[in-house]
């Protein structure tokens, strides 16, 4: 009688202190590598080597940090990019064209200004001209969304397609002012020196930077200005916002502009650090798409994106030497899948505390009897 | 099918039903009998426990203590189910319909094989002639999302008419439905009662209770005001009986008003459109001076929210004007109203007056956020905002906070002196609280009850909505009927009648003059005689 009937309940938590906020996660991290240690077993191969390997080849060292930092870059910027947005419960699915929009853009801008240019001033204006691009480009979605309710998800989604179209007819279905005339397979024109972004060590180069400041820029805005305040606000409650004279239709579009502008830097670091030319093939990799993922992990808050940010990258640099120990590269998305899933169902008990209750003696109690409520008040 | 007892022998019986919500009694030890052949009238004012009694009776709650007994059987229903089996039939106000099935889909849906025909070709039949039957006209194949919300009705009747109810409870029937369709609802249900159903009409409306029921009974605090033979009544006494012990609420407890001072809030012939477009406030004019409280009674619906959104500048004015202390607010948005010098107590605590996910400080700074000391040059000064709240807190005795703690998991009347202390402490001329104490326990409502009077004395105006009669004329030097979006009568200090209030709060002729054909749709003589 004792040992079946006993149940739990949940109770909303008032509020999460700095332990459960970061424990949570942090357990929930632990949960996913061992159901995908088991997994790994499973299929006959070690997980404590394959692990090791992965901590080795992306974590262990400067030289294995600096190749996980060069790919943590962009997906920092996108998942920025997905949180401001999502601070707003505006949900810009967009971030991987506009991440394109943000290369085109860019890159015209270091094409079309002279070579001689100082890099400061060539970067400076590949940045903003991108960040217009990729701003613009959200806007797409965003005036719809303002004055006609146009579900934003369907809108910055589908401009992904358009948006990759684009950059594919630039360089593979036309003699546009990007691609390269003297090479046969259809490329992009080479950057010239000043466009191309300084490195720090190896792959990794100053775009870290641009990612680190704008989180940091990012959180300061919506936690420490008035400008935050209302996105917050009209987040959790456009009708709260509305009646607190807030305009809830210029913030989204300013909400979109600058998301768009943050994955479109994104794609402004990628072409001028990596590519160093509009190559379609070498930027069309998911990194718009994986921001999302990596904005709802770090619960939209801009400094959890970086930590996430370089976890994530930490698993996907170590994902072509698990083949050299025998173990398919689809391990690295399982794993991926694999965090995702327990952090998020983890919010769960970071939002609810959870208790267990030792059966009542008398059967008195109707099950549901709490969540009776006044009829209505009529 | 389930009804094996003839509709004609129906008598429902409740006694002594008592079910309380939280130590709040929502009905108390009532009684009510129905017969076959009889539409009965269920009044009362909102929350009197009309809902209730019929949420008990349709197997949605389970009363605490009580009987209801079924042609002299004791019931219990466990379920809505159970009820239903027994041949009760609850037609809700707002239908319980899926809008890509067709009718026939709706009326069979969750019935089990037993208890309906097998071929879909049978049950269309068959609603074809329920519905010619009853009078309930409706394509069984039609989909729902194709009908007209009159139509939606009567599919939700023939539901339970197919179910075997002998006894149908409609739930505010008329509250959705144009004039020419209540016409053919009242026919229908007429109809019914010839063929021995027993109807309950759930109603505020005075006209239609009085025109088309047999008897009425009147519920009042969620207890038994009073049960009368419609031909022997008056609506004079069925409004005392709904409203009567408001006259006993001691309007003097909160003094006399200081001075009248000069105007600070005018609206005039004010038109304002509902969110499906209807007229939902319709030319109403009134006044509030300083150093006064006007109170609006009314029925819930009747157009009071939609007054409040536009004089607080949330809903476009079609017409007429708004004035708030000699600023012209008439296209004025909600920043526009408060620097005007208005303080705005929603209905709505959280979710409009309240941003449930975030903190009470941040709360408290909702109105203030983007000005010095909150911020300068767009920069918050949490500072400044954590000293305002410690400050208000502790003013306004709001307990419950904890740093950091999302505000929706305070109590509501912690929530409500949170937003009377946001808006009280910043400057302003007039107050425009709506339901400022719906669902407050007495402490906490007389604490909120004491803020909004004490207005008066500090010479400023206030106008205060609440379907609480009582509270109104408790509170108020003057006092607004609406109905129907107008205002329908203006009380001052010894004028104030609680019965006469009370008849226009439900659509009645008016000793005031109004025309009752003005407010509601010309009705036949009353064809049910008892």
């Amino acid at each position: 009688m004792n040992g079946l009937t006993s149940r739990f309940r949940v109770s909303p938590r008032g509020f999460a202190s700095p332990l459960v906020r970061f424990g949570v996660p942090f357990l929930a991290l632990i949960v996913a590598l061992i159901i995908g240690g088991l997994i790994l077993a499973m299929a006959g191969n070690n997980p404590f080597e394959a692990y090791r390997t992965m901590f080795d080849t992306s974590l262990n060292g400067w030289s294995a940090m600096t190749r996980t930092l060069a790919l943590a870059t962009p997906l920092i910027l996108t998942g920025l990019a997905a949180a401001v947005a999502f601070q707003m419960r505006v949900y810009n699915i967009g971030g991987e064209g506009q991440l394109y929009i943000g290369a085109i853009a860019g890159s015209w801008a270091g094409l079309a200004l002279p070579p001689a240019t100082p890099a400061v001033i060539m970067l400076s204006a590949m940045l903003v001209c991108g960040a217009i691009g990729g701003a613009l480009w959200a806007l797409l979605a965003a005036i719809p969304k303002a004055y006609l309710n146009a579900d934003e998800i369907i809108t910055t989604l589908m401009l992904n397609f358009v948006a990759l179209s684009l950059m594919n007819y630039l360089i593979f279905g036309s003699q546009s002012f990007w691609r390269d005339p003297k090479r046969t397979v259809p490329g992009g024109k080479r950057l010239p020196d000043a466009a191309i972004m300084p490195s720090l060590s190896g792959r990794l180069h100053i775009g870290i930077i641009i990612a680190v400041v704008a989180a940091v820029l990012l959180w300061w805005l919506l936690r420490k200005t008035s400008w935050g305040f209302q996105i917050r606000t009209i987040g959790d409650s456009p009708s709260a916002a509305r009646y607190a004279g807030m305009s809830v239709r210029f913030k989204t579009l300013a909400v979109l502009a600058v998301s768009g502008g943050l994955a479109a830097i994104a794609g402004v670091s990628e072409v001028s650090g990596v590519t160093k030319g509009l190559e379609p093939r070498s930027l069309a990799t998911d990194i718009g798409f994986t921001g999302i993922i990596i904005a709802v992990v770090a619960r939209s808050n801009p400094l959890g994106v970086v930590p996430v940010s370089i976890f994530l990258a930490a698993i996907a640099t170590s994902g072509s030497t698990l083949q050299s120990i025998g173990i398919a590269v689809e391990v690295v998305f399982l794993l991926q899948g694999l965090i995702f899933l327990t952090v998020t169902a983890g919010e769960f008990f970071v939002m609810n505390r959870l208790e267990f209750v030792s059966p009542e003696p008398s059967g008195d109690s109707i099950p549901g009897d709490t969540t009776d409520l006044p009829a209505g008040a009529t | 099918m389930t009804a094996n007892v003839s509709p004609d022998t129906t008598h429902l019986e409740v006694r002594g039903l008592t079910k309380s919500f939280y130590g709040v009694r929502a009905i108390d030890s009532v009684d009510f009998d129905l017969r076959g052949g009889e539409i009965h009238g269920l009044l009362g004012e909102n929350g009197a426990g009309k809902s209730t009694l019929c949420s008990v009776l349709s197997g949605l709650y389970r009363p605490d203590n009580g009987s209801v007994l079924l042609d002299g059987e004791e019931v219990q229903f466990r379920s809505p189910q159970e009820s239903a089996n027994a041949g009760i039939g609850m037609v809700y106000q707002h239908f319980r319909l899926v809008d890509s099935f067709t009718v026939a889909q709706n009326i069979v849906l969750g019935l089990r094989r037993d208890q309906r025909p097998s071929s879909m070709r049978q049950v269309n039949q068959l609603v074809a002639e329920l519905g010619e039957e009853y009078g309930l006209p409706v394509d069984p194949t039609a989909a729902i999302w194709q009908l007209s919300v009159g139509e939606q009705q009567r599919v939700e009747i023939l539901k339970q008419l197919f179910r075997g109810a002998r006894v149908l409870i409609l739930d505010e029937p008329t509250a959705v439905l144009a004039p020419r369709e209540t016409d053919r609802l009242f026919e229908a249900v007429t109809t019914m009662v010839e063929r021995g159903h027993a109807v309950v009409l759930v109603s505020h409306k005075m006209a239609e209770t009085m025109a088309y029921t047999n008897r009425i009974s009147v519920l009042s605090r969620g207890r038994n005001a009073g049960s009368v033979t419609t031909a022997d009544t008056s609506p004079e006494e069925v409004a005392r009986m709904m409203f009567g012990d408001a006259a006993a609420a001691v309007r003097t407890s909160f003094g006399a008003s200081a001075t009248v001072g000069d105007l600070v809030l005018s609206v005039s012939d004010l038109q304002v459109m509902g969110d499906k477009g209807q007229v939902a406030v319709d030319h109403a004019s009134l006044d509030v001076r300083r150093g006064e409280v006007v109170g609006i009674a009314g029925v819930a619906g009747n157009g009071q929210r939609e007054l409040q959104e536009a004089i607080a500048g949330l809903r476009p004015i079609t017409g007429g004007t708004v004035t708030i202390d000699g600023t012209d607010c008439t296209s004025a948005g909600p920043k526009e109203t408060k620097h005007a010098g208005l303080a705005y107590v929603p209905e709505d605590r959280l979710g409009v007056g309240l941003s449930p996910g975030l903190p009470l400080g941040h709360n408290l700074a909702l109105r203030s956020f983007d000005r010095a000391p909150h911020s300068r040059r767009g920069v918050l000064s949490q500072s400044s905002i954590d000293a305002t709240t410690d400050h208000l807190v502790a003013e306004f005795d709001i307990r419950g906070n904890r740093t950091g703690m999302r505000v929706s998991l305070m109590s509501g009347g912690n929530l409500q002196k949170a937003i009377l202390a946001r808006e009280l402490s910043e400057d302003h001329e007039v107050l425009l609280a709506a339901a400022p104490t719906r669902g407050l326990d007495m402490a906490a409502a007389d604490a909120v009850r004491g803020h909004i009077v004490d207005e008066r004395q500090n010479d400023r105006g206030v106008l205060v909505f609440s379907e609480d009669l009582d509270e109104i004329i408790h509170m108020s030097d003057v006092v607004a009927v609406m109905f129907k979006g107008q205002i329908v009568g203006v009380f001052r200090g010894d004028e104030i009648d609680v019965d006469e209030i009370g008849l226009l709060m439900t659509g009645s002729d008016s000793m005031h003059g109004v025309e009752i054909a003005d407010l509601y749709p010309t009705e036949e003589e009353p064809e049910v005689s008892s």
